[in-house]
């Protein structure tokens, strides 16, 4: 069972970077560009791998750990989801889970902070912003097997049934989707803009192999972000979510082809209406049996 | 230095006495030790140990230990006496059996943290913090003694026992009038919205041994006291109590931690993180209730266990904080996070530690926050399950308050640290700060130490506390019946905080490892070719104000721009831009201390001093007495 599990993390890990090569194509050739190569990704990691690390002057052991802390967590999301095996069972869940991923957000932030550049604390500052207004979304939009008495694990989420519930739940979790993976309209992984970078900024004083922790654990992050909203689809196999997952990640290019980035300030007008989404979702499951 | 080590030893005696009680409440049950028979039959004094204050006994004794080794060096002498006193008091409270007892306990607890709370009385705002204090305590003090009194007039003594077994036959109009009335005393007590006024403006001003004490345990025995009456003196407690407290509850928990978000005195915004954890508490303790009177015990269990192992928890952070806070306070001069910075190097003890009581309040695997509030977050979940609409819809919205409160918990304590302990100091004049002052590992270090030890411990085992407070719970609440499917939420919390960091740990060590073998080059921060100062860090001010605009119909801040005109009008000296928060509450209850004065004034006509008039008011109290007697 955990050789399961390290097998599943191995392949979520070794696929990750190949999907957001394929993000990154397909929306150039959205674009009417031709587009790097689906590998660039990997190529990017090994060359900044084999790259020197430098961070500022006098900052503290918190920085030089961060991004080891947070790949760790975007590895323990990607074990913890129920693909090979229904997870190992303390791991798969969802509350702990979302509690998690505040550790990998807390270090980044200190880290931020720490390299004292105002770019980056800015970038600290919105994106425990935004993820304070995403975390009662997310934690709803996942607690629908919970709402009908089958527990808070992810693989009870795997044979809920569908309905007019689950499409609310998507929706939400989808806009949350949109913040976690740092995408347009909420944020833009391709700006080279300090000012309005969010996700980006964090890691601006990161290099070399700290800065190919961080992009891993990005990566990582992403696909596991999109077999999570998979769980919340109907199928129930793995190679449904697998589908689904490639399904959203074209849907997500299209959407960052279609929309322009919103105001940092519009933002919590679609993380409120996400969250009246997530929560409709679970009223309907808790009342579905009285009304 | 005979009265500080007098003051040390008495706090660790009555602490290992309080661990001796919680030990005896924990293997025993309910045991009574004296009863003291006084002139009235009513005033009758009960010592004794119930399961449901073994929690908070074990906090104090964990607790006192702390904050005495803090004493052997912080705070003036004479404090280290009154905090053994307080200590003292705390613990006659918790083993307080009858309502005279008790209500002396309270009085007594009350007037010695008075008295710490105004231990630097030579400033004006203690001074007013300490009678604001005052005034909420006794007002609070009044109505518990009415609430108890209710409880008591139909049971046959003043014991508590007596009054619980008195209680299921009472009318229920008397016993949510009593409810309510404890509800705000103790409530107010706790720091629960709307009744938390006082807590920010008193907390700080304390020395830190106390302020720890004041937030660790005193908020907890208020909650110990409203815990008493919802589950043995007005017991059983009707669902709506339970649906109130819960609202209650979420409301404190994101209202005290919104304001904490915009507060930048880093003591005053620990006060209301003391706010926001109360409501988590009492979110659970409002749980346990709604499940106990819908009849699923096992549910009512996980919820009272996670209210208790959450006071605990908040308990041994919480000192942890205002601790680190004095360091702070006492080596910097200041606790305003706009001038703080760049502690890391210069307190290399107490900046690690306070890190490690950061991650603990804002529920990070693997520290002892962590595995409460997750506990409560199941048992919010497992009310789903609940065969009420409105309760499953009530523990929805907890659900969605309680995961905003942990995000806005977390934002808040990266701006704590990060601008505090992390980046270079933002003094303008760094002449003192500059210098390489390391700190020493000495007696308030290891205070601290212990906090994060115990916090850490009960991060990683949790069953620790879950274990004996499994037992608490159950004997309670009355279950008889073993444990049944809501417990599995205890069952995989022993494996999970370590299972869900592993990697992580493993992530720290490679990059350790690789800095080892690769080095690290250090650099100047890039700010865009301009010189590095330490005015181009991010401030708490800024780091706040995306949520300061998102949340302003809350917080209402209000923006002042003070322009200092030089000689010339168009180049100012000096431009000062200051943003003040108004919390509302606050705004109602100093107008209602003012009409409250004003009417004292008014009242001063009654004591002319004339002795006709004062025989004319004996002679007319006289009067009714004897009017009164006859009906």
């Amino acid at each position: 069972m955990i050789a399961l599990s390290v097998l599943q993390l191995l392949v979520i890990t070794g696929l990750a970077p190949l999907l957001h090569g394929a993000m990154k194509l397909l929306r150039a050739r959205l674009q009417g560009r031709p587009g790097p190569s689906v590998l660039q990704p990997y190529r990017d990691l090994a060359k900044l791998w084999c790259k020197e690390a430098i961070l500022p002057d006098g900052v503290s052991p918190i920085a030089v750990a961060a991004p080891g802390i947070a790949l760790g967590v975007a590895l323990t999301l990607a074990a913890a989801l129920p693909l090979a095996v229904p997870a190992i069972p303390p791991l798969g869940e969802i509350v702990a889970l979302i509690f998690l991923l505040a550790l990998s957000r807390f270090s980044l932030g200190l880290a931020a902070l720490d390299s004292r550049s105002a770019f980056a604390g800015m970038a600290a500052s919105r994106e425990q912003t935004i993820a304070a207004l995403v975390e009662p979304t997310l934690l709803l939009a996942l607690l629908g097997a919970a709402a009908l008495g089958r527990g808070t694990q992810l693989s009870a989420l795997m044979h809920v049934p569908f309905g007019l519930a689950g499409l609310l739940a998507i929706g939400a979790f989808f806009l949350v989707l949109l913040a976690e993976t740092a995408r347009v309209p909420i944020d833009n992984q391709e700006t080279h803009y300090e000012l309005t970078m969010i996700h980006e900024g964090l890691s601006l004083e990161f290099s070399g192999w700290q800065l190919a922790f961080v992009q891993a654990a990005s990566y990582v992050r992403q696909l596991s972000f999109l077999l999570l909203a998979g769980l919340l689809l109907p199928g129930g196999t793995v190679w449904a979510l697998a589908a689904w997952a490639v399904a959203l990640a074209a849907l997500v290019t299209a959407v960052e082809t279609l929309f322009a980035k919103v105001r940092l300030f519009e933002v919590p007008q679609l993380l409120v209406s996400a969250f009246v989404l997530a929560a409709a979702s679970i009223a309907l499951r808790l009342l579905g049996a009285t009304l | 230095m005979t009265l500080r080590l007098f003051g040390v030893g008495a706090t660790w005696a009555i602490s290992l006495l309080a661990a001796f009680l919680a030990f005896v409440a924990v293997t025993r049950g309910h045991m009574a030790f004296a009863s003291i028979p006084a002139v009235l039959p009513a005033l009758r004094f009960d010592v004794g140990v119930t399961p449901l204050a073994a929690p908070f006994l074990a906090l104090l004794a964990m607790l006192g230990v702390a904050v005495g080794a803090w004493g052997l060096r912080g705070d003036r002498p004479v404090d280290a006496v009154l905090i053994a006193g307080f200590v003292a008091a705390m613990l006659l409270v918790l083993v307080a059996r009858s309502v005279a007892a008790f209500v002396l306990a309270w009085e007594l607890m009350s007037l010695v943290s008075a008295f710490l709370v105004a231990a630097n009385h030579s400033c004006r705002s203690v001074r007013r913090a300490a009678f604001v204090y005052l005034v909420v305590a006794q007002s609070g003090a009044l109505c518990i003694l009415v609430a108890l009194l209710l409880l008591a007039s139909r049971a046959a003594g003043p014991t508590f026992s007596e009054i619980a077994v008195a209680a299921a036959t009472m009318p229920p109009g008397t016993r949510t009038a009593a409810f309510v009335l404890a509800l705000i005393g103790f409530g107010s007590k706790a720091g629960l919205l709307p009744l938390h006024f006082w807590l920010p403006r008193a907390h700080p001003v304390a020395p830190p041994g106390a302020s720890a004490l004041l937030s660790g345990a005193m908020l907890k025995v208020a909650l110990y006291g409203l815990c008493v009456v919802v589950f043995e003196l007005a017991a059983p407690a009707p669902a709506a109590w339970g649906v109130a407290l819960v609202i209650l509850g979420t409301v404190s928990a994101i209202g005290g931690v919104l304001y904490a978000l915009v507060d930048h005195d880093l003591k005053r915004l620990l006060a209301y993180h003391s706010v926001e954890n109360v409501g988590i508490i009492t979110i659970g303790i409002g749980v346990a209730l709604v499940a106990r009177s819908s009849g699923v015990i096992a549910l009512a269990t996980l919820a009272l266990i996670a209210a208790l192992f959450h006071a605990v928890n908040h308990g041994l952070f919480k000192a942890l904080l205002f601790m680190g806070a004095g360091i702070v306070a006492k080596t910097q001069g200041t606790v305003d996070l706009e001038k703080l910075g760049g502690l890391w190097g210069r307190l290399p003890w107490t900046a690690p530690l306070f890190l490690v009581g950061c991650a603990a309040i804002v529920a990070l695997p693997p520290f002892n926050g962590f595995a409460s509030e997750w506990l409560t977050f199941q048992s919010l979940v497992g009310g789903f399950a609940l065969e009420d609409p409105v309760a499953r819809i009530l523990m929805l919205g907890a659900s969605a308050g309680l995961a905003l409160t942990g995000g806005l918990a977390a934002a808040c304590f990266v701006k704590v640290f990060g601008v505090a302990f992390l980046g270079r100091s933002r003094r303008a004049k760094q002449s003192h700060v500059d210098e390489p002052l390391r700190e020493r590992f000495n007696s308030a270090t290891l205070a601290q130490a212990l906090l994060a030890g115990a916090c850490a411990a009960l991060g990683l085992i949790p069953a620790l506390a879950v274990v004996p407070l499994v037992r608490i719970s159950a004997a309670t609440l009355g279950a008889l019946q073993p444990p049944g499917i809501a417990f599995a939420p205890l069952a995989s919390l022993s494996a999970l905080p370590i299972a869900l960091v592993i990697l992580s740990v493993a992530g720290v060590l490679a990059c350790l490892a690789l800095v080892a073998r690769r080095g690290l080059r250090r650099v100047p921060t890039w700010t865009c070719g301009s010189p590095v100062t330490p005015a181009a860090q991010y401030t708490a001010t800024a780091f706040s104000k995306p949520l300061r605009l998102i949340f302003a119909f809350v917080l209402r801040p209000e923006h002042r721009r003070l322009v200092e005109t030089g000689t010339s009008p168009w180049f100012p000296a000096r431009i000062v831009y200051r943003i003040e928060s108004r919390d509302v509450i606050d705004e109602a209850a100093r107008r209602l201390g003012a009409i409250a004065l004003y009417a004292a004034r008014r009242s001063r006509a009654l004591q002319s001093g004339s002795l006709r008039l004062y025989l004319a008011y004996a002679v007319a109290a006289l009067g009714l007495v004897v009017v009164l007697a006859r009906r």
